[in-house]
């Protein structure tokens, strides 16, 4: 399957967050590029993340500049435009 | 129109989605989200055939093994209703309609909610049901663990490497943990038991800033500076949208009999088609393996119930599908 690049998307997580995992498999078996910021080992991008998201809560995942809080599979699937499982 | 459709996506509910197709049952699992309540826990020592598993990698395996054997999973959708038809059920979520012959009840517990002023508002901006995800997040600050079972003390124990001040409250003055995490707690300097208080309000601008707590025996009101709430207070079954269709007891558990059959509301007579299986029925023990075996009982009995048979299903460990 061809990588796809046209979606800027970034996953905010912690290491010890089973969520934050399950979203960084799904980006891993769609091929999705991603960014993965680890908030629980980087005080500076946790608070990048609560001033830029208003959310204190993992997994956040931007698509687009477009916020996704928690792992919200469909609305996921619809914004990188990957087909329903 | 499925055979079976099957709500929440937990070990009850996915093993009866093996169980079902392995009957050839056309098999629908609705659930809210993967896993359920067992996907968060970290570790977990006493399910068969594992010395030690996380949650999230069991729930992966049953997942990817109801899938392979033909159960189709629909997440992120609730289920507000299922309305009783001539020739089965329709099941109505917050997006869909869907039908079946027979259903299997599998949605088991979520977390208890704490219902005060600023509880949705600071969801997730400071108020927190998952320690393990968010806890990290509040490095050098000051939280709190509402709740004084063993999972609000596990949280504090957690926070307290964390955080910079970790308050306990609790509504009794005694706890319902275990005595050795107790007093594991009790030699952390960073932790201030506030015993006897109720939390009334969460407050902040964008970000929670304060809990309002009282004390229930001296009624004074104090106000607490954190910029994190942990809320450990339990679970809860959340049934009342099948209290129509379904007896429930005093607990709001679905009652079943042995073969995980539902009855109808107030009476001791079976409803047909309807099962239910795991935390959400009044079984005694809530754990995995139980659920596990419910599922596998329920599935099997909805088996009987559309084929219209009642006899006892051999044993089925192997390639070959039955049907």
């Amino acid at each position: 399957m061809p990588k796809k690049e046209k979606h800027k998307v970034k996953e905010y997580g912690t290491q010890t967050c089973p969520w934050c995992v399950r979203v960084k498999e799904f980006f891993d078996e769609n091929n999705v590029e991603y960014e993965y910021v680890d908030v629980g080992k980087d005080r500076g991008a946790a608070m990048e993340m609560i001033e830029k998201t208003g959310q204190r809560g993992v997994p956040v995942i931007e698509i687009d500049g477009e916020i996704i809080v928690g792992f919200d599979e469909p609305r996921i699937r619809e914004k990188l435009g990957l087909k329903s499982s | 129109m499925f055979d079976v459709i099957i709500i929440g996506g937990g070990p009850a509910g996915l093993t009866a989605g093996i169980f079902a197709t392995r009957r050839t049952l056309k098999t629908l699992i609705i659930s809210k989200e993967f896993g359920g309540v067992v996907s968060t826990v970290p570790h977990i020592e006493n399910y068969s055939g594992f010395k030690a598993v996380n949650g999230m990698e069991l729930m992966k395996r049953m997942e990817e093994q109801a899938k392979a054997s033909g159960v189709e999973i629909v997440y992120s959708q609730e289920v507000n209703e299922i309305i009783e038809e001539k020739d089965g059920f329709t099941v109505k979520t917050n997006q869909k309609k869907y039908k079946s012959k027979a259903v299997i009840l599998a949605f088991g517990k979520s977390p208890r909610h704490l219902d005060v002023p600023g509880d949705k508002e600071f969801d997730n901006k400071g108020v927190s049901y998952c320690v393990n995800c968010d806890g990290p997040l509040f490095k050098g600050e000051d939280v709190c663990v509402v709740g004084g079972g063993n999972s609000a003390l596990d949280a504090a124990l957690v926070m307290s490497e964390i955080a910079k001040k970790v308050y306990i409250i609790h509504r009794r003055d005694e706890f319902r943990g275990f005595e050795s995490m107790i007093e594991k707690i009790k030699s952390k300097k960073n932790v201030e038991f506030i015993l006897d208080s109720v939390v009334k309000e969460f407050k902040g601008d964008k970000m929670l800033r304060s809990v309002i707590i009282e004390n229930i025996k001296t009624k004074a009101i104090k106000e607490l500076k954190v910029a994190g709430a942990f809320i450990e207070i339990g679970s809860e079954v959340k049934t009342d949208f099948v209290k129509k269709l379904v007896k429930t007891d005093e607990n709001n558990h679905i009652v079943v009999n042995d073969k995980c059959q539902a009855f109808y509301p107030n009476k001791d007579k079976v409803r047909p088609g309807i099962f239910a299986a795991g935390d959400v029925t009044n079984n005694a023990f809530k754990q995995i393996v139980v659920a596990t075996g419910q599922g596998a009982i329920a599935a099997l009995q909805a088996y009987n119930y559309v084929k219209g048979s009642d006899e006892d299903i051999s044993a089925d460990w192997g390639h070959n599908k039955g049907g």
